[in-house]
C-alpha cells in the first residue's frame, strides 16, 4: 500500500484508481519492452545483412496482442468513468499504435534485403515511443 | 546485380525505409490535423490550416514514394519539393516570429517537435529520387 500512495502523489489528481492504474502501466512497460526487444533483434539483422523473417513477425503479432489487451483495458476504463482526460487525443494515439506494426511489418517482409529489417527497427521503436506518449495522454501528465 | 540492392523502383532497398518514415510521419501529422481541425480550428485557423497541408502532402509523398511509376515519380518529385520549401519558410517564420500562425504547426521550428525528422526527410527524399531516377536511366542505356 505505502508504494502505491507514493506513486499516486507523483502523478496527477484525475488518475485512475490505483489497480487500474498499475495494470495499464503493467502494460505501457510490458509493449515498449518488447518493442525495444523487437528493435534490438532487428538491429542485429541489420548488422548481420539479414532481411526480416517470419519469426520476427510473430514477435510483433505478440505485441499487437497486448496493444489489443490495452484498448479493452482503456474500454473499460472509460465505461468506468475514469478514462483518459482527452479521449479523442487518446484514441487517435492508440489507433495508430495498433496499426504500424501490421502495415510495417507487411512492407518489410516484401522487401528481402536488409533494409527490411531497417524497416522494423524503426516501426518497433516508433511503437516504443507512442507507448511513451499514451501514458502521458492516459495519465493526464 | 548491385542495381538490384539499392533497387531501381523508388519503393525498394533503402526507399522501404525512406517510405516508412514518411508513412509514420504522414501519420502523425494527419492524426495531429484530424484532431487540431476537429477539436480547436477556430483557436489557430492558419496554423492548423497549414497542419492539415503539411498532413496532406505527406500522404501523397508516401503513396507517390512507394509505387514509383513514371508518374508517380513526378508527383513525388512535387510533394517533396514542396514538404522541402516548407519546412524551411515555415521553420524561419517561426523562428522569427515565435506566434507567426498563432500555435505551433508540424514545421514550425523546422520541424522541432518531431525530432527534426520533417527538416531531414525531403533532401532524403529528394536524393533517393535523384538516385534512382539515374540508376533507371543507366539501365535503360545498357
Amino acid at each position: 500500500m505505502e508504494a502505491q500512495v507514493t506513486r499516486d502523489a507523483i502523478a496527477a489528481p484525475s488518475v485512475p484508481p490505483g489497480s487500474l492504474r498499475d495494470v495499464i502501466l503493467a502494460l505501457l512497460l510490458i509493449v515498449a519492452a518488447l518493442c525495444v526487444a523487437l528493435a534490438g533483434w532487428a538491429g542485429w539483422f541489420v548488422a548481420r545483412d539479414r532481411a526480416v523473417i517470419l519469426n520476427q513477425l510473430w514477435g510483433g503479432a505478440v505485441i499487437e496482442g497486448v496493444v489489443i489487451v490495452q484498448g479493452i483495458v482503456a474500454i473499460v476504463q472509460g465505461a468506468t468513468g475514469a478514462g483518459a482526460d482527452d479521449p479523442l487525443l487518446f484514441w487517435g494515439y492508440y489507433a495508430t499504435t495498433l496499426v504500424i506494426l501490421p502495415i510495417a511489418a507487411a512492407w518489410a517482409f516484401a522487401e528481402r534485403t536488409r533494409w527490411s529489417s531497417v524497416v522494423l527497427l524503426v516501426a518497433s521503436l516508433t511503437v516504443a515511443f507512442l507507448e511513451w506518449r499514451m501514458w502521458q495522454i492516459w495519465m493526464g501528465v | 546485380m548491385a542495381g538490384q540492392a539499392t533497387g531501381r523502383r523508388a519503393g525498394r532497398g533503402f526507399g522501404r525505409v525512406l517510405v516508412t518514415v514518411y508513412g509514420i510521419l504522414a501519420f502523425a501529422a494527419l492524426g495531429r490535423s484530424s484532431y487540431e481541425l476537429a477539436v480547436k480550428f477556430d483557436e489557430a485557423p492558419v496554423a492548423y490550416a497549414l497542419s492539415t497541408l503539411a498532413a496532406v502532402v505527406y500522404v501523397v509523398a508516401t503513396f507517390a514514394l512507394a509505387i514509383g511509376t513514371p508518374a508517380w515519380r513526378v508527383t513525388a518529385w512535387i510533394t517533396v519539393s514542396i514538404e522541402a520549401v516548407g519546412v524551411l519558410t515555415v521553420g524561419a517564420l517561426s523562428l522569427a516570429d515565435e506566434h507567426a500562425f498563432g500555435e505551433s504547426t508540424v514545421w514550425s521550428g523546422f520541424g522541432q517537435g518531431y525530432g527534426y525528422v520533417p527538416l531531414v526527410l525531403p533532401f532524403v527524399g529528394l536524393w533517393w529520387l535523384w538516385r534512382t531516377s539515374r540508376s533507371t536511366s543507366e539501365e535503360r542505356t545498357a
